[in-house]
C-alpha cells in the first residue's frame, strides 16, 4: 500500500472541517508512518493532538485493510499526558477522528480518577486507545500480565514532555519506556513539548542516549511565530503600593474591566492559597459575577474541575481564576484574555499561560502582568523582554534517582517478577541511570530483597524475595498492596480530604494547615467558608459557616525560582533604574519614588556593585546581600556565605533568601569588613564549603522527605480509605536521623545530599555568580531602618538555619531571653 | 554529662540524659517508652529502617545499668512497640542475663501476652503506687501522689533573638507530675507548651538542662 491513501483520508477530514493542515502536523504524519520516533515541539492550542492521533490512526488502517470485518482487539496506542484535567480533551479529539471516519476504534482513560469498576472492565478487555498519566502507567506495569496488555502496542506518546521533563515523574516515564521497548520493539515513541531552552536534550532524554530508538528519530518544530502581548499593570500610585507581600489585591479593581471587555478571562495564581483569596475577593468587591465565575486548583474535587473546563467551553463564564491546574493542554476556544498575578518565575511558564488566549494560531495572545510588591514591577518589565526575545528555560532531568528506581524495580517485582541481568540493561540504557555501576545496583538489589547489604541473623525484612531461578518476587499481598498505593504518590505532602460532617467530598487539603487549626475556626477553601468540625481517619470534617475569615489554606508547592536568562534580564532592567528616564520601560519610571527612597536609605545598585545592608530591628542584626540572581543561587550562597562567617567566630543565623538577595539574620553583629577581607565571596574551596553548610542546613533533610516516600521508605497510610495504619507510620525527619547516625552510606540518603546539590542548589550557577561578584565593587551601607528592597526579603518567614555555637551555649541564651 | 536530681516528697530523682530517672532511695531506674520491636516491625512490613539502631537501645540500657547500678528496673509503657517479633528474643536473652528486678506498667503499645512477661519474671501492672509516687503510662492526676508517667514523648521549643529556634526532648513536670521522654531510639517527639509552674529539664546532646 503507498502512502498517498492514509495522507489523503487526513487531508480530507480536514478539509471538511474547513481547516487546512499546517505543515508541522504533515510532517510529524510522514514522519510517523515512516516508522520514526521522534519529538515534536509544539505549543498548546497549535493543533498537536490531531498531528499525532492522526498517524496512529492511519497507521491502524494501514495494517488492517479489512478493519471493517476483522478489528483486531487490545491496546493499540498510549497516550500519556501529566495533567488528568488534560484527558477528556485528548479523548474527544481521538473519538472525532474516529466516528467521522467510522472506525471500530475505542477509547478508554485510565487516571487516578477512574472508577474501581471501569478499571477492572479495562483488566479484561484494554481500549484500543488508552490515555493515562505517568502514575498509571506505573500501575498498569504493577499489574500481573502486562507483558500481554502491551505486546501489541504500536505506539506510546507522551504530551508535554516538558513538564516531566525536570521532574522525577519524568524518571518514572524513562523507566517505563525502557521496559516497553523490550515488550512491544516494533512501537513508535514520540513526544510533544512546548518551547523550552534544551528541546535537543529533551528528545535524548525520551527516547534513551545513544539507543537505537533515538537514532531512528526527528525533531519537528511547529514554529508557529505566535504573537505574545504582554501588558503591565501599573499601579497609579505608587508611594501607595506595598513594598512586599505576594497578594496583589490592591490592583484588584483593575482586574475587573479587563475581565467585562473580554469574553472569558483566565486569571492565574501562583498558589492555591493565592487562587482562594482571589475568587472571594472578587466577588466580594463584585458579586454580580457570581455564577459567572469559577475557580480551578488540583485540589478541587474532580466533578468540579471537570464542570469548570466544560463551562469554559461553552462560554458560560466570564472568568476562572486557577493555578498550574489549567497550564497546559486543553483548548478553550473562548479565553480571550490571560491574567497572571505575581512574578511566573519562568518565561516558559509565562509563554506557556499567554497561549492559553487567542487559541488559534493567527490570533495575537494577550497577556496582562499584575505585580504584587513594588519591587516585582522590575519583574515585569524584563517578562516583556523575555517574551520579546524567547528566553525560555532550560528543564534540567534528573540523573541517578535511586528513590524512582527502588521504586520501580518493586513494581516490577510486584506483577511479574524480573531477572536482573535483564533489566539491568534497559535501566542503564535510559539518560537517568546512564552511569550506574554494577556496585550501585548490587547495592540496590540487596536494600530491595535484604533492606541492608548484608543478612543478618534474626532480620525479618520482608520485601522483594529472589526464588530459585534468580527471578525477583514480591509474594507477601499486604507488600504489594501498600506499594500500589504508594506509586501515585511521587509528588506532594501528606494530604487530608475535606469532606462534609454528613458527607460530600470537598478537596483535598495539607495535613500540615489542619493541623493548626482547633475546631470551630472558620477557613476559605474552594471557594467556600468552612468550619472545622475534627478530624477522622485521614479526614477534615467541616460545616459551612457564614463567619467571614481570613484563613485560607497553604500550599507548600508554592515557591518557585528565577531562571539564569531571567535573572540577567531582571538586574539589567534594574541597573536601568540609573539611567535617564527615556532610556527606562514604564515600570522602571514608575518605580522612581521608590527608588528615590531606596536611594536616600541605601543605594541603587549598578552592574559594577555589589550592595549589603546591615540595619537592626528588633528581630535582631539584618545582614542583607544583593546579588540579583534568582532563589536558588541566593540560598546557596547565603548557606555559603553563612557557613564561613561562622568559620570565623560561633554565631547562629536564621536564612532568607528571594529573588534579589538573600538575608543572614542573627543575634549577634557580624563585621562585614571581615567578609570582604577575608574574601569569603572566593570560589576557591567552592564544593567543600558547600557541602560542609548543607550539613548544618535542613536542605538536605526535606528533600530526603520525598526521597523516602518514593522509594517506599515510609508509608503515608491510605488516605482515600481512610485507613491510617499508624503502628507504620514515623516522619521522614526520623529516618534521616537514623540514617545520619546507623547508615551514612546509604545510598538514598546520600542522594538527598546530591540532589540538593544538583538541583537545588545549582553549583554552576553559583560559581559564575562569585566570578561576578569578584568583579565587581562591594559597597556596605549601614542604615538606621529597613529599605524598600530589603523589605520583601526580611519579612519572609521561612528561613533556613545554619550555627556554629555549642547546644549549651545557645540554650543558655534562649533560657536568658525567657528569664526576661 | 550532666544529670539533674529532683527532690520530690524527699525522695531524690536524677535525671539522666538518655531520658532514664534514677530513684535513688529505692534503687530504681524509671525507664519509659522504649519502643523496642519497632525498628523491626517497620523491616517486616517493608521499610529498612537500619539495623544498628537496634543495638543502640541495648547499648544505652547496658550503660544505665552500669551507671547507677539499681536494684529494680520498672518501665513505665510502651517498652514493646508492636506484636511479637524477632527484637523479643534479643530483650529475653538480656533480661536473663541483668541481675535486676523487673516491673511493666502496661502501655498502650504493649500488647504481648502476660504469659510471656510472667515467663522473663517481669512483673506485669497496669499502674503502681510505691511510695509517695504513682507511677503509670497515661499521664494521670490523683489525690495524695505524685505521678511519674511517660506516652507523650515531651519536647520543648525555644526560641532565641534572630528568628531562632531549637527543639528538644525533656523532662516535663508540674506540681503534681514528671513526664518522662521517650527512651528508645527511632520514636519521635511531641510539643509541649510550658506554662505557669511547669519546669522542664531539657535532653541537649550529654546533658540534662532547666530551662
Amino acid at each position: 500500500m503507498n502512502s498517498e491513501t492514509p495522507f489523503s483520508i487526513a487531508e480530507d477530514w480536514f478539509q471538511k472541517q474547513g481547516w487546512t493542515p499546517f505543515p508541522f502536523q504533515k510532517k510529524t504524519w510522514q514522519a510517523y508512518l515512516d516508522g520514526k520516533n521522534g519529538l515534536l515541539n509544539a505549543p498548546t492550542g497549535s493543533g498537536k493532538t490531531y498531528a499525532l492521533w492522526f498517524p496512529i490512526v492511519l497507521d491502524y488502517i494501514r495494517e488492517n485493510p479489512n478493519y471493517k470485518k476483522k478489528h483486531p482487539k487490545g491496546l493499540k496506542a498510549v497516550w500519556i499526558t501529566p495533567l488528568r484535567a488534560l484527558s477528556q480533551e485528548i479523548r474527544q479529539s481521538a473519538e472525532r477522528i474516529i466516528e467521522d471516519l467510522d472506525l471500530p476504534l475505542t477509547v478508554g482513560i485510565r487516571t487516578g480518577d477512574t472508577s474501581t469498576k471501569e478499571r477492572n472492565a479495562q483488566r479484561k478487555s484494554m481500549p484500543n486507545l488508552l490515555i493515562t498519566t505517568p502514575e498509571s502507567m506505573q500501575l498498569l506495569l504493577a499489574s500481573k500480565g502486562y507483558h500481554k496488555t502491551f505486546r501489541d502496542c504500536r505506539a506510546i506518546v507522551v504530551d508535554e514532555w516538558h513538564e516531566l521533563l525536570g521532574t522525577k515523574r519524568g524518571v518514572q516515564m524513562e523507566l517505563a519506556l525502557s521496559r516497553l521497548k523490550s515488550l512491544s520493539p516494533h512501537m513508535r515513541i514520540w513526544g510533544i513539548s512546548a518551547t523550552i531552552g534544551n528541546l535537543e536534550q529533551a528528545r535524548q532524554v525520551l527516547l534513551g542516549p545513544e539507543s537505537a530508538a533515538y537514532r531512528n528519530s526527528v525533531m519537528i518544530r511547529a514554529s508557529l511565530n505566535k504573537k505574545i502581548r504582554v501588558i503591565s499593570i501599573i499601579p497609579e500610585e505608587i508611594e501607595t503600593f506595598p513594598w512586599r507581600g505576594h497578594l496583589g489585591l490592591r490592583l484588584l479593581d483593575r482586574v475587573i474591566p479587563i475581565i467585562q471587555n473580554s469574553k472569558t478571562t483566565l486569571i492565574f495564581t501562583n498558589t492555591r492559597s493565592q487562587c482562594e483569596i482571589w475568587y472571594q475577593k472578587i466577588l466580594e468587591r463584585y458579586p454580580e459575577l457570581a455564577g459567572e465565575m469559577a475557580m480551578h486548583h488540583g485540589s478541587i474535587n474532580k466533578d468540579t474541575r471537570i464542570w469548570v473546563e466544560e463551562a469554559i467551553r461553552n462560554e458560560e463564564l466570564k472568568a476562572v481564576v486557577c493555578t498550574s491546574s489549567l497550564d497546559l493542554g486543553v483548548d478553550f476556544a473562548p479565553v480571550e484574555t490571560v491574567i497572571q498575578i505575581g512574578g511566573p518565575k519562568g518565561v516558559a511558564r509565562f509563554m506557556q499561560r499567554a497561549g492559553r488566549s487567542g487559541h488559534r494560531p493567527e490570533k495575537e495572545s494577550v497577556i496582562y502582568f499584575l505585580p504584587t510588591h513594588a519591587i516585582e514591577l522590575v519583574e515585569a518589565s524584563a517578562l516583556e523582554q523575555a517574551v520579546a526575545k524567547n528566553a525560555v528555560e532550560d528543564r534540567i532531568p534528573y540523573l541517578s534517582s535511586f528513590d524512582v528506581l527502588v521504586q520501580y524495580l518493586t513494581t516490577l517485582a510486584v506483577s511479574e517478577g524480573f531477572y536482573p541481568s535483564e533489566i539491568f540493561g534497559e535501566v542503564k540504557s535510559t539518560f537517568c541511570f546512564q552511569g550506574i555501576t554494577e556496585d550501585q545496583w548490587r547495592w540496590l538489589l540487596n536494600f530491595i530483597v535484604m533492606g541492608s547489604q548484608s543478612l543478618q541473623s534474626y532480620d525479618e525484612y520482608k520485601k522483594v524475595e529472589v526464588e530459585a531461578d534468580g527471578r525477583l518476587v514480591v509474594n507477601n499481598r499486604g507488600v504489594a498492596m501498600r506499594h500500589r498505593f504508594q506509586i501515585g504518590t511521587i509528588v506532594g505532602d501528606a494530604h487530608l480530604t475535606v469532606r462534609y460532617q454528613k458527607g460530600g467530598y470537598i478537596g483535598s487539603i495539607e495535613e500540615y494547615f489542619i493541623s493548626k487549626l482547633t475546631p470551630g475556626d472558620v477557613f476559605t477553601f474552594a471557594g467556600r467558608n468552612l468550619e472545622f468540625i475534627r478530624i477522622k481517619e485521614m479526614q477534615a470534617l467541616v460545616r459551612n459557616s457564614s463567619k467571614k475569615t481570613n484563613k485560607v489554606p497553604s500550599w507548600m508547592g508554592g515557591r518557585l525560582t528565577l531562571s539564569a536568562q531571567m535573572s540577567q534580564l531582571l538586574r539589567e532592567e534594574l541597573y536601568s533604574a540609573n539611567l535617564p528616564t527615556a532610556k527606562q520601560s514604564d515600570a522602571i519610571q514608575c518605580l522612581a519614588p521608590i527608588f528615590r527612597r531606596q536611594e536616600e536609605e541605601s543605594l541603587v545598585p549598578g552592574p559594577d556593585t555589589l550592595l549589603i545592608e546591615t540595619f537592626k530591628t528588633r528581630d535582631g542584626f539584618h545582614h542583607i546581600f544583593y546579588p540579583f540572581e534568582g532563589r536558588f543561587v541566593h540560598e546557596a550562597m547565603g548557606s555559603l556565605l553563612g557557613f564561613r562567617v561562622s568559620l570565623l567566630s560561633p554565631i547562629t543565623f536564621s536564612l532568607a533568601f528571594n529573588d534579589y538577595g538573600f538575608e543572614l539574620l542573627s543575634d549577634q553583629e557580624i563585621d562585614i569588613q571581615a567578609i570582604i577581607d577575608n574574601d569569603l565571596f572566593t570560589t576557591s574551596y567552592l564544593l567543600e564549603d558547600l557541602q560542609k553548610s548543607l550539613n548544618s542546613t535542613e536542605m538536605a533533610r526535606r528533600k530526603f522527605r520525598d526521597i523516602a516516600v518514593i522509594s517506599g521508605m515510609v508509608f503515608t497510610g491510605y488516605p482515600e480509605k481512610g485507613v491510617k495504619m499508624k503502628h507504620l507510620q514515623s516522619s521522614s525527619q526520623l529516618l534521616f536521623e537514623v540514617f545520619k547516625d546507623y547508615e551514612p552510606d546509604n545510598l538514598l540518603y546520600l542522594q538527598a545530599y546530591r540532589e540538593t546539590f544538583e538541583h537545588q542548589l545549582e553549583e554552576g550557577r553559583l560559581r559564575m555568580a562569585l566570578e561576578r561578584i569578584s568583579r565587581q565593587e562591594i559597597v556596605w551601607k549601614a542604615c538606621n531602618k529597613p529599605t524598600p528592597f530589603s523589605f520583601p526579603i526580611i519579612t519572609d518567614r521561612l528561613r533556613e538555619k545554619m550555627s556554629s555555637e555549642k547546644l549549651a551555649d545557645r540554650i543558655k541564651k534562649m533560657t536568658a531571653l525567657l528569664m526576661k | 554529662m550532666t544529670t539533674q536530681t529532683l527532690i520530690i516528697a524527699g525522695q531524690h530523682l536524677e535525671l539522666h540524659p538518655s531520658g532514664a530517672v534514677f530513684w535513688k532511695e529505692e534503687s530504681a531506674l524509671l525507664i519509659s517508652d522504649l519502643h523496642l520491636g519497632k525498628i523491626t516491625h517497620f523491616r517486616k512490613f517493608g521499610s529498612p529502617v537500619p539495623q544498628k539502631a537496634i543495638d543502640q537501645n541495648f547499648e544505652v540500657l547496658e550503660q544505665n545499668l552500669n551507671y547507677f547500678m539499681p536494684e529494680k528496673v520498672c518501665f513505665l509503657g510502651d517498652l514493646f512497640h508492636s506484636s511479637m517479633n524477632s527484637e523479643w528474643h534479643r530483650f529475653e536473652s538480656w533480661v536473663k542475663k541483668s541481675q535486676v528486678e523487673f516491673i511493666l506498667v502496661a502501655g498502650n503499645h504493649d500488647i504481648i501476652s502476660p504469659l510471656k512477661y510472667e515467663a522473663l519474671g517481669i512483673d506485669l501492672v497496669p499502674e503502681l503506687t510505691w511510695g509517695p509516687f504513682l507511677l503509670t503510662h497515661y499521664p494521670e492526676e490523683r489525690q495524695g501522689y505524685f505521678n511519674l508517667s511517660g506516652h507523650i514523648h515531651p519536647a520543648v521549643r525555644l526560641r532565641g533573638h534572630g528568628r531562632q529556634s531549637l527543639r528538644l526532648p525533656c523532662f516535663f513536670k508540674n506540681k503534681h507530675q514528671l513526664i518522662l521522654p521517650a527512651f528508645g531510639t527511632f520514636t519521635g517527639s511531641h510539643i509541649l507548651e510550658k506554662c505557669e509552674g511547669d519546669e522542664v529539664y531539657a535532653i541537649a546532646e550529654a546533658s540534662v538542662i532547666k530551662i
